[in-house]
């Protein structure tokens, strides 16, 4: 839909809503109550649907936005007596309390979120409940005079009745308050928001880290900055929608911070549809019309809401305006290619310098030494091997270097930089990217978009608080992906879906990705493994390609394949560096022979001869 | 509980009563704890519909001990509730086993709601009790302090269950199978175990305990169609802070959750309802895997 015919729409819908619902038994009062809540309710399906995050607390931004909207008016500041002022000091304190519990939360996941979200709003319910003197208790905020609408020197009454005009079945204009347009303007204003910011590049991002937080990660982007912000723009929707329902309600009760509450934000979102712009309210009008309208005539108005949630769940799980449509704008995929402003930084030849150099590194599982005072030296433009049994300590070396685990002992030095506690995102922006063993990679995305992603953390960062501008624009952005497609030779496949790829085609575009942020050190886990004999004889020219213009590192079992390839081997053996060196000295290794054949078969290798180590 | 303030003296004087109240109090947080840990621990399933197993449990006790007798309720609410957990599990949460954790809190968290706005339309709102057999009235003399004498035979009662459940989970051929197929699913199924099967008794059987701490339950605490929410909600911090999925953590837990309770109420009653999620939250946040738990689950 483009934005012209959205802006139209929308703004008609929000203009015929509180008539449309009249036949039906609903009112505008209703109505109001319902755009007021739904602000809540897209606040949530910020987090719910686009970020992944089951926040099973937000009662405690709605219920302290509105304590604090109604307290602004009455306690704080009673002699400017604004509303404006009201709504931005509610906003302001739920958008910094979100901030900062968001920073102490979106390190869990699943249940522990939830639950400590759940723990939170448990908490700011007692501090209200308990703080009588300033909360008033168990009777709440009541009988407020909410303050007029000024804007400049006009002055609106919000309680305030429209005209009087028979719309006939439709009801009556005069059943209006201007409460109603008032919050019109204002969903309309939140709904424009969203759209734009799911739209841009934090939107873009946000989703991919929720589709595979992992190779997010290890792409460039901290998910935890983007999951805070998403915390914390949810919790600014959040307060808005409690103090516009406190100011418009004129009262507030301790329960608006309940577990009750939490969990309507949840229903609403749920039944309406995440993940869709007019799903939350939608869901928010169809569980309040019940509550309110149905609720008047059946006891049993809440079973019904409990069953409606459940069949929403279990035949659409996607929600009732959850029909799949595409998620985002498609990209212009001919844009960028075939430029090239980004030239490939490395000499075409091995320098002496070295680029990664390990000292007594070591990785325990609990008392097992996975790796074991490894010492490690690697030279700029290197194509460096590391071989070993099964279960010599490869990945989970690489998986140290990169920063996927922790290293338990000794030290990581990358351009001389002491990375041994550096977080993953940083490692890539500095210049260290891994492949992985087990094709990592955004599943539901094009391949173009899988690269394009990578591309895009290499240009922007960890973390860029893009919320109005998307990124199909950044043409740097779309000249590394088409570069790190072309180099491993999949620009042919760019708009297929990658979970449609074969297994071979996966683990190049693994590659791509990892290409794509522009590394200096490339780690490559078993890249060939599993594949067909055409498709390694493929991938090994590809990699020849990569190795001029990066330090590779690579974990391989193909022995044609590595003694052809590389420039150096490392010879680990349970956790430990057996042996180093070219590989006709490794070729020749008794020690490594041993290890690899059990001592008895050194005939088969080819080409052995005596060396000394 | 009363809200009695005061001297040192006085809550010293109040600390035997109170340590018992906690210890019965956590006590049936154990019994109802049991279940969802077990369940959480070898289906992986996060269930927020355990709460409806209890509340079942309370009614079918109740009504069941009306109209026949104590021991009649106590043997019919388990069954009750762990043929209400089969027909769930065959009719809808099996397809939610290997969905992601949301989509398991989203769907049990609506059958929760289901059952607990039907009984409400079959029991109304109002909070109901009922009367245990004679026997179980007045109080026993413990030395140090009286006790009501249905509270001391149901903390005993507990007892019992915990350490059948740990027999039947870690010393029957059955239990065996269950703790395989946590392990390594599809290697037992090979191998000839029923995994669906002993999925659906493990379920069975958490519902079933729940169910019977109901109904012993409901003569203490009362029921009402929202004390299975009420319940639910400590329950999760019972097993959080005891380790999700751990049998030890789970009974280490609802000890210590139900003592916290308790002894809060000793300073100040109101605070006894936060205080067990301020433990919950520094438990999350510094170990998140919990007191006896594994830290592979974190991801959950």
């Amino acid at each position: 839909m483009n934005n012209r015919l959205f802006y139209i729409l929308t703004a008609l819908g929000l203009i015929v809503f509180p008539f449309a619902i009249h036949p039906i038994g609903g009112y505008p009062g209703l109505a109001t109550d319902i755009l007021i809540l739904g602000i809540g309710a897209i606040g949530f399906n910020l987090l719910l649907g686009y970020a992944g995050l089951l926040s099973y607390g937000q009662a405690m931004f709605y219920g302290v936005g509105s304590y604090v909207a109604l307290l602004t008016v009455t306690r704080f500041f009673p002699q400017v007596h604004s509303i404006w002022l009201a709504l931005l000091l509610a906003v302001v304190f739920a958008t910094v309390m979100a901030f900062v519990i968001g920073a102490v939360t979106v390190r869990l996941y699943g249940i522990y979120f939830a639950l400590l979200t759940l723990a939170f709003a448990q908490m700011f319910f007692f501090i209200v409940f308990q703080w009588r003197s300033l909360t008033r208790g168990d009777d709440g905020l009541q009988g407020i005079t909410a303050p007029p609408l000024s804007l400049g020197p006009w002055s609106l009454d919000l309680t305030a009745t429209l005209p009087d005009l028979n719309l006939g079945p439709f009801g009556n204009l005069h059943d209006v308050h201007y409460w109603y347009p008032f919050a019109a303007i204002i969903t309309f204003g939140v709904l424009i928001f969203v759209r734009v910011l799911v739209r841009s590049q934090y939107g873009e991002i946000l989703a991919a880290i929720r589709e595979n937080e992992e190779r997010s990660t290890f792409v460039g982007f901290d998910p935890k900055l983007y999951k805070i912000a998403a915390f914390t723009i949810a919790g600014m929707l959040t307060g808005l929608s409690g103090a516009l329902k406190g100011l418009s309600q004129t009262a507030t009760a301790v329960d608006s911070l309940d577990i009750d509450t939490s969990g309507n934000f949840v229903i609403f979102t749920v039944v309406g549809g995440v993940k869709t712009l007019f799903g939350p309210l939608l869901g928010t009008g169809i569980v309040w019309y019940l509550q309110n309208v149905i609720g008047g005539k059946t006891d049993a108005w809440r079973l019904i809401e409990g069953l409606i949630f459940v069949a929403v769940i279990v035949l659409l799980p996607a929600g009732l305006l959850g029909i799949r449509q595409p998620a985002r704008l498609p990209y212009d995929v001919d844009r960028g290619r075939g430029r090239r402003s980004y030239p490939s930084q490395l000499p075409d030849v091995v320098g002496d310098e070295p680029i990664l150099v390990v000292k007594s590194l070591s990785r325990y599982f609990g008392k097992f030494a996975a790796v074991s005072d490894v010492n490690f030296r690697v030279r700029t433009g290197e194509l460096r091997a590391v071989i070993g049994p099964n279960g010599a300590g490869k990945t989970t070396f690489f998986n140290v270097l990169a920063g996927l685990l922790g290293a338990s002992e000794g030290a990581i030095y990358f351009k001389g930089h002491d990375i041994t506690r550096m977080p993953g995102p940083q490692r890539v922006a500095l210049g260290v990217a891994k492949a992985f063993q087990t094709a990592n990679v955004y599943p539901d995305e094009t391949v173009f978009q899988n690269v394009r992603l990578a591309a895009l953390a290499r240009v922007q960062g960890m973390f860029r608080p893009e919320f109005l501008r998307a990124s199909r624009r950044l043409d740097e952005v779309a000249e590394l992906a088409h570069d790190a497609l072309e180099m491993l030779d999949l620009a042919s496949m760019s708009e297929v879906r990658v979970g449609d790829l074969s297994h071979g085609d996966k683990k190049r575009l693994d590659i791509a990705v990892a290409l794509a942020t522009q590394p200096e050190i490339l780690l490559l886990d078993e890249p060939v493994a599993g594949m067909s004999i055409e498709e390694v004889q493929k991938t090994d020219r590809l990699m020849r390609g990569l190795a001029k213009r990066m330090t590779v590192l690579i974990i391989e079992h193909d022995m044609d394949l590595i003694m052809g390839l590389s420039d150096s081997i490392t010879v680990l053996h349970q956790g430990k560096v057996l042996a180093e060196g070219t590989p006709a000295e490794i070729r020749a290794n008794r020690l490594v022979q041993e290890v690899y054949l059990g001592g008895h078969l050194q005939g088969e290798l080819p080409d052995v001869k005596e060396h000394k180590t | 509980m009363l809200r009695r303030e005061g001297s040192i003296d006085a809550i010293i004087s109040q600390l035997p009563g109170t340590l018992l109240d906690g210890l019965i109090r956590g006590l049936a947080y154990v019994g109802i704890a049991l279940g969802l840990t077990i369940v959480f621990g070898m289906l992986r399933l996060v269930n927020f519909a355990h709460g409806a197993f209890y509340i079942i449990g309370a009614y079918v006790g109740l009504v069941v001990t009306e109209h026949i007798g104590l021991w009649a309720g106590l043997i019919a609410a388990p069954i009750a509730v762990a043929l209400f957990a089969i027909a769930l599990d065959y009719g809808l949460l099996r397809r939610f086993y290997h969905r992601d954790p949301t989509s398991q809190i989203l769907i049990t968290f609506g059958v929760a709601i289901v059952v607990q706005e039907a009984l409400r339309l079959m029991f109304t709102g109002t909070t109901r009790s009922y009367n245990v057999p004679g026997w179980l009235h007045g109080s026993l003399n413990l030395g140090f302090t009286q006790y009501p004498t249905y509270r001391v035979v149901f903390a005993i009662g507990i007892v019992f269950l915990v350490l059948a459940v740990w027999f039947f989970i870690e010393r029957t051929n059955y239990g065996l199978i269950v703790r395989a197929g946590i392990r390594d699913r599809i290697m037992v199924q090979l191998l000839g175990g029923n995994v669906r099967q002993a999925s659906t008794v493990i379920f069975a059987l958490g519902g079933a305990i729940a169910g019977l701490v109901g109904a012993a339950a409901s003569p203490i605490y009362s029921v009402d169609p929202n004390t299975g929410f009420n319940f639910l909600v400590p329950s999760f911090v019972v097993i959080v802070i005891g380790g999700l999925g751990s049998f030890w953590g789970a009974v280490l837990g609802g000890l210590l959750v139900g003592e916290l309770q308790s002894l809060t109420t000793l300073i100040s009653a109101p605070a006894s309802d936060i205080v067990i999620y301020v433990a919950m939250a520094i438990v999350l946040l510094v170990r998140p895997s919990g007191l006896l738990g594994e830290s592979d689950v974190i991801r959950g």
